[in-house]
């Protein structure tokens, strides 16, 4: 075989591996949580002794139920940084329907649940 | 003498051959599963589509929440990085990184909370417009999607997911998966109008008896998320997201969770029209909701 022609094979090879490391370097997907850059998650734990709870009575976190509409009583966005919902509008619940198609459909119903996340 | 020349060249080329076929697979990003199988085309703008935990201890982690929820694992590894994706029934319900705390640093463990959005990168503008800030940049995974980590106006760290698969339908959660997501906050109002503005939410009021304020997010006409004030004077209170699993009895989960080396941080109380909620903390430190959710209103009343 053409030594000069094997020498610039060689070369070739050298330049492509060369720009195959430098997109491995490059990563593209790597990212928060899962690179080796020395930070996988360390922005996501909480500071050390976070109080939680404390919760008194009438402290209620949990959605309502899409059939109850006692509760909403809508200002019309005035006095507060967001827009409230129009006062024609129902309070919604999560979702009812279940996987395989039964349940209330939209707006809860009383049967409640909540999507798959 | 140019036999030996040239034998030397090939096999020179066939180890550069070798290393560039192996450096791509080495430097190659993790590949997660996707979070829809299979894909769909739903996108729902605002709704918790994912949950990750970042912890400490990986093997006691999956152990804990198989014994309480019946969860499986799938290990992946990758670039050095141990990841699980935690499956019920055959579908991904979280995904766990292994991650040690770094000696004389004082964090723990916390579920993370992935929002649905169209355009990570659009969400990000207007984050950044409205005083949050960006804890990680958007970037791509691979069959995951587009994501990134902010922290909200007031501390509260969320994280924002454009899915590849689409998004999980609104359908009733199974126990065992997540059902519901709450912000504790040290200023609802302005959180709620920050929300509203990059998940273009509907925020409705809920009286309250104990003079806080309550308000309830929706988007696509299903409630996603509640919005609470930070409980009053209690020391080192930190506005954050919490994320809620539903179970069908909680009082026995509870227990439940604590036989495992788990912790109860609110024990278990009525909540709106019966739905009983507890918060607990997994042997890391991690807490998360308990939120009983009966087919139909119970006529049990707070106490």
């Amino acid at each position: 075989m053409n030594i000069s022609l094997l020498r610039r094979l060689a070369l070739a090879f050298v330049v492509l591996t060369l720009m195959v490391l430098l997109s491995g370097c490059v990563v593209t997907g790597g990212g928060y949580g899962y690179d080796d850059g020395g930070y996988i998650g360390a922005d996501y734990y909480e500071p050390a002794g976070v109080y939680y709870g404390g919760w008194g009575p009438g402290y209620q976190v949990g959605p309502v139920r899409g059939d109850d509409h006692r509760d909403h009583r809508p200002t019309g966005g005035g006095g507060h940084a967001y827009r409230s919902a129009p006062a024609s509008h129902s309070m919604p619940s999560i979702p009812s329907q279940s996987r395989s198609g039964g349940g209330g459909g939209r707006s809860g119903g009383s049967s409640g649940g909540g999507g798959r996340r | 003498m140019h036999k030996q020349h040239s034998s030397n060249l090939i096999g020179l080329l066939v180890v550069l051959l070798g290393v560039a076929c192996a450096m791509p697979v080495m430097a190659a990003p993790i590949q997660l599963p996707a979070i829809v199988e299979p894909a769909n085309q739903e996108q729902h703008v605002g709704k918790v589509i994912f949950v990750e935990l970042v912890t400490p201890d990986l093997a006691a982690a999956e152990r804990f929440y198989a014994g309480l929820f019946g969860w499986t694992f799938h290990d992946i590894q990758a670039g050095g990085t141990e990841y699980a994706e935690a499956f019920l029934d055959g579908s991904p319900v979280a995904g766990l990184i292994q991650k040690n705390i770094p000696a004389g640093e004082h964090r723990q463990p916390a579920w993370l909370s992935f929002f649905a959005v169209g355009d990570v990168d659009a969400a990000k503008k207007v984050a950044l417009q409205n005083a949050a800030k960006v804890l990680f940049e958007p970037h791509t995974i691979p069959d995951r999607g587009r994501e990134a980590v902010f922290a909200d106006p007031q501390g509260a760290v969320f994280a924002v997911l454009s899915s590849s698969s689409g998004n999980p339908p609104d359908v009733l959660a199974s126990p065992g998966e997540w059902i519901w997501t709450s912000l504790i906050t040290s200023d609802p109002d302005t959180d709620a109008a920050f929300y509203q503005k990059l998940f273009d939410y509907e925020v409705f009021e809920l009286p309250t008896s104990d003079g806080s304020q309550h308000l309830l997010l929706a988007s696509d006409n299903y409630a996603r998320a509640s919005v609470n004030t930070l409980p009053a004077n209690k020391p080192n209170v930190h506005p954050h997201w919490l994320d809620y699993v539903r179970v069908e009895n909680t009082v026995k989960m509870t227990a439940k969770a604590v036989a495992l080396g788990g912790r109860v941080l609110v024990e278990p109380r009525i909540d709106r029209q019966g739905g009983k909620v507890a918060v607990v903390a997994d042997p890391s430190g991690a807490p998360f909701g308990l939120l009983e959710w009966p087919e139909t209103e119970s006529k049990e009343v707070p106490k």
